[in-house]
């Protein structure tokens, strides 16, 4: 091993460039491979929010930030659910929980037994039985109960400012060499990169360079063999926007997501303030009207301004190419739907750090990366659309046109298999369990046909006993979790003793 | 839509059986099943090794294990031994479990392995499983993860056992639940004349048999899936040339291995599965260059013990029904498919069709939807089995024959030349979700068969040197604390499972 990689450049901005830059630098830096980051200028603005799935959890400890100094910093809220309301005419809202799947060689698992009592006229919802669901109902935390069968799993809602500040000061701290900056020129050399030249005249080389400036791809754009291919037929969404309302006491433990004419807007709970995102068509409501129902829609004040930009949804068909990376919305671009940013930039970094290169002057890891990105991109795309698609909000040109929308293949798969089965067939790097599919299609309205034949094999009598026990343990083990103000102030009590 | 009710299984022998069963259990309640097979027909059946999923398999049929080890003659089995495949005279092992313990720094033991043996570490990776070490010493125990210090490895373990006797096993199982065996001999198949559905099969008595569903177990001519489906075969002979097998039983063991052993041949390889009573043997080669003559004669030469019959030369080919599942008829075992018994893959693929078809199991009219998907599935669960068995004969330093010098220079499919490429400059072997063989198995064969990765992930260095020898050292201890209180394979059978057959032996 001659010739191994011991210059890293990542070139980017905000919360993706210091993940990127503090894993790498976390992980081997030690070794002697030296991480340089180059940080263009932020595109954040104060209002926003980065909403994070429990997977964030994960990514903390792989880069070794203290949870809650996070928690303290970014003002987070835990985020045990998401709740959708308005997307079905005037079905009751519903509730995506992040359960922990059940323990392997499980029994049949409690989405048979749903369909089965729903075949039978039975009515409780499918979130009737989920933990997480009942716990951010009740405003608990759902932390990890000893001894307990059913588990849940909460992320965040993380203002964004302070987070990427203190993702920056922690990425510093691990000794990434950090430097502000303006690309110049990017010079490319046998389909790789040779140097950047900065507006400094500085140049930077590397034996591999990340890409992680965002939509923008000021690097992997430079290089031959990368295309965009564009999701707008399955995200119809192309304009956000963010701004911010009043706190709501005790905080919810769920982001509120409600459907309106032209697309659907986002409540994200923070410690001191409610951050709001609303992702609209911009053929089906101009600016200047989506800014003036802003408070109609949110249904709390809005302090300050709002601030739109465009969405780029889409996959870049090569996301490593000789030696370049890109992570995060330089390789996939999806919605805020579902929370699902953050974590897009999360398993780009994991994949890149599960094959970092070997040897500096042959990548045979690439082709593999771009497989697997394609492949989780596909995934993210894909429960975003299912929402679009599975609306039923009739009559109404935007939601109209998105439920005509063929669904993507793989997409189509998933919903016909589970209206014929209740099973969800999951393809590898899914960001969600079976747990996840289940809530977000039964939510949407889609009823099994069928469910699991050796569900019939049990007496009634025991499929009964079965749905009340479950329905017992959540009552039981609700009431034992935190409060949110308790979970909070446990956290800062932490942060002062580890001082 | 109507729901199913008759379910006929076509076909005796362990796909069949093993059908019946599953169906028996998790069905029996609220379907009728028939199975039909006739004495006539003999099955293929002879020794069989299996794969750790058997277990769960076990489970599922709520089986008592002793009983069933006690009744099929079953021994117990860590793993293969793999004799003269990467070159004459050389020795690997495929072990089951694990190989040294989750570090929990996001990458696996098998960068730490190879940084340690690259500094000087012993190039013995088996050092590192549980199950390995004690098939060295030819020790078996049923341990969970347990010790005084609660880290004790487990061990994983499938069986060997009497192919025949499995199946007369499953049976009395299926018909204590309600299964109806019929005897007789298929004539004819009677299909739906508009929408091609089977309806009904008729018997050489003449009688009918109907049902809603049709399971074919009949073997390699797959009665209904081709016979009347005509669902086509991709044959995968080029890859996987060999199309015979001679198989002879010979006398049992005097000390019965808990392993399987395969030896490569000149034109094969040969199998050894030690059973209770006696020892399962086979020599599968490629006609093309050996003669059926010859092979018979080279296996009862080779082999250990007396043999105990004249050998019986079966006939196959490697490939796959091009669908499992058409219509109203699923193929299962020999019928959906052969791949050679080299990683005793054959009872497994039942398996894992059975338990699919469970999860899907449609109403009557089987939604080409619920087909759809099970046959992508069983295509995935074929190539990727189909690839591990090829990386056997491709990775090697044998030519010694003309039979070796072809699979040595053959092509094989793109998909095992990506694995091989990534494990050959970094030793990654990161299987697909849903891959029969973990990391474990496919660092087994491909680091057995004599390719030595040249590079290994750069996150194994970041632990410091003193830290790592720690850890492997620890590693190794509960290893070798558990196999030391193991007791031998030969008296864990005495203890608990021995059959009719050993006891008068002994």
């Amino acid at each position: 091993m001659s010739a191994r990689v011991t210059n890293v450049a990542v070139l980017g901005r905000d919360a993706p460039l210091w993940i990127a830059a503090a894993a790498i630098q976390r992980s081997l830096g030690h070794l002697g491979v030296s991480v340089r980051a180059i940080e263009l200028p932020s595109i954040l603005q104060p209002q926003d929010v980065y909403s994070a799935m429990p997977a964030i959890q994960g990514l903390h400890k792989q880069i070794g930030l203290s949870e809650n100094l996070a928690i303290a910093a970014a003002r987070a809220v835990p985020l045990a659910a998401q709740r959708y309301s308005n997307w079905a005419g005037a079905s009751p809202p519903w509730m995506v929980g992040y359960d922990d799947p059940p323990p392997p060689g499980s029994d049949v698992d409690f989405v048979h037994y749903w369909a089965r009592g729903r075949q039978e006229g039975l009515k409780p919802a499918f979130e009737d039985f989920s933990l997480a669901a009942s716990a951010a109902k009740h405003a608990r935390v759902p932390v990890y109960q000893d001894g307990s069968e059913l588990s849940a799993a909460y992320g965040y809602n993380l203002a964004a400012v302070p987070y990427t500040s203190l993702l920056k000061a922690h990425a510093s701290r691990l000794g990434v060499n950090v430097e502000t900056a303006a690309i110049e020129n990017v010079l490319i050399q046998d389909g790789r990169i040779g140097s950047i030249v900065l507006s400094s005249a500085d140049r930077v080389e590397a034996d591999l360079f990340v890409d992680a400036s965002g939509t923008e791809g000021a690097l992997i754009t430079r290089l031959p063999g990368s295309q965009f291919e564009p999701w707008d037929e399955w995200l119809p969404c192309d304009r956000m926007v963010v701004a911010s309302g009043a706190s709501i006491n005790p905080p919810p433990l769920y982001s509120q997501i409600s459907a309106f004419r032209a697309g659907w807007l986002g409540l994200y709970p923070l410690q001191d303030r409610t951050a709001i995102i609303a992702a609209y068509n911009s053929k089906h409501i101009s600016e200047a009207e989506i800014i003036e129902s802003l408070p109609l829609l949110a249904r709390i004040p809005i302090a300050g301004e709002a601030i739109v930009s465009p969405l780029r949804r889409g996959l870049r068909s090569r996301s490593w190419i000789g030696n370049c990376v890109a992570v995060g919305e330089a390789a996939i671009g999806v919605d805020p739907l579902e929370s699902l940013g953050l974590y897009a930039t999360h398993t780009c970094v994991s994949h890149l750090m599960a094959l970092f290169p070997v040897e500096r002057h042959a990548f045979p890891e690439a082709e593999r990366y771009n497989r697997e990105i394609a492949l989780a991109g596909q995934n993210l795309r894909d429960i975003q659309s299912a929402h679009y698609s599975l609306n039923r909000r009739f009559d109404e040109p935007f939601w109209d046109e998105c439920r005509d929308r063929t669904p993507p293949e793989s997409l189509q798969r998933k919903l016909e298999v589970f209206s014929l089965t209740a099973h969800v067939p999951l393809n590898d790097e899914e960001p969600f369990e079976e747990q996840q599919w289940a809530a977000l299609l039964s939510g949407a309205g889609i009823v099994p046909k069928r469910y699991d034949p050796r569900i019939d094999v049990a007496p009634d009598e025991a499929l009964i006993q079965k749905v009340q026990q479950r329905l017992r343990d959540i009552a039981v083990a609700v009431p034992n979790m935190p409060s949110a103000d308790d979970f909070l102030k446990q956290s800062r009590e932490e942060l002062e003793v580890a001082k | 839509m109507e729901p199913m009710r008759d379910i006929v299984i076509v076909g005796g022998g362990t796909a069949g059986w093993m059908a019946a069963a599953a169906f028996a259990k998790t069905l029996g309640a609220t379907h009728r099943v028939t199975l039909i097979e006739s004495e006539e027909i003999g099955t293929v059946g002879v020794g069989e090794s299996t794969i750790p999923p058997i277990i769960l398999f076990n489970k599922l049929l709520g089986i008592n294990e002793d009983e069933f080890v006690r009744e099929t003659n079953a021994t117990f089995k860590l793993g293969i031994e793999f004799v003269d495949w990467a070159r004459l005279g050389h020795t690997y092992f495929h072990n089951f479990g694990l190989l040294g313990a989750d570090l929990h720094t996001g990458i696996s033991f098998i960068h730490y392995w190879m940084r340690w043996m690259r500094s000087g570490g012993d190039p013995d990776q088996l050092r590192f499983s549980s199950e390995a070490q004690a098939a060295r010493e030819m020790k078996f125990g049923r341990a969970q993860m347990t010790g005084a210090s609660g880290t004790q490895p487990n061990i994983n373990y499938a069986f060997q056992f009497d192919a025949s006797t499995y199946a007369a096993y499953l049976r009395r199982y299926s018909e204590r639940r309600g299964v109806i065996r019929k005897e007789g001999r298929i004539v004819n198949v009677r299909q739906n004349g508009e929408s091609g559905f089977v309806e009904a099969v008729e018997m050489q008595d003449g009688s009918l048999v109907r049902g809603d569903f049709f399971v074919d177990c009949s073997g390699f001519r797959g009665l209904l899936i081709e016979g009347a489906l005509e669902a086509g075969f991709d044959d995968w002979s080029h890859w996987l040339p060999n199309n015979r097998a001679a198989a002879v039983p010979a006398e049992r063991m005097p000390a019965i291995t808990p392993y399987t052993k395969a030896q490569a041949r000149e034109a094969g390889w040969q199998w050894r599965i030690p059973l209770q009573h006696r020892t399962g043997n086979g020599y599968v080669y490629c006609d093309s260059y050996i003669s059926d003559d010859e092979a018979a004669r080279m296996l009862v030469d080779r082999l250990e013990g007396k043999p105990l019959a004249d050998p019986k030369t079966l006939r196959f080919k490697a490939g796959r029904r091009r669908k499992s599942w058409i219509k109203n008829v699923l193929a299962l075992g020999l019928s959906s498919g052969f791949l050679e018994p080299l990683e005793s893959t054959s009872i497994h693929l039942v398996q894992v069709g059975l338990t699919k078809f469970l999860d899907l199991f449609p109403h009557r009219n089987c939604d080409p939807i619920l087909i759809d998907l099970y046959n992508r599935d069983m295509a995935f669960q074929y190539e990727t089995i189909r690839d591990f068995i090829i990386a056997h004969y491709k990775v090697t330093e044998r030519e010694d024959t003309e039979f070796w010098k072809y699979c040595k220079h053959m092509s094989v499919p793109d998909t095992l030349n990506a694995k091989l490429e990534l494990f050959r400059t970094r030793a990654e072997v990161k299987p697909r979700n849903g891959d029969l063989f973990s990391e474990v198995s496919w660092f087994a064969i491909l680091y057995g068969q004599g390719l030595v990765p040249a590079g290994y992930h750069p996150l194994a260095d970041a632990m410091p040197e003193d830290e790592l020898n720690l850890k492997l050292a620890r590693i190794r201890a509960a290893i070798k604390e558990r196999v030391d209180g193991l007791p031998s394979h030969r008296e864990f059978i005495a203890s608990c499972c021995a059959s009719e057959a050993l006891v008068a032996a002994e």
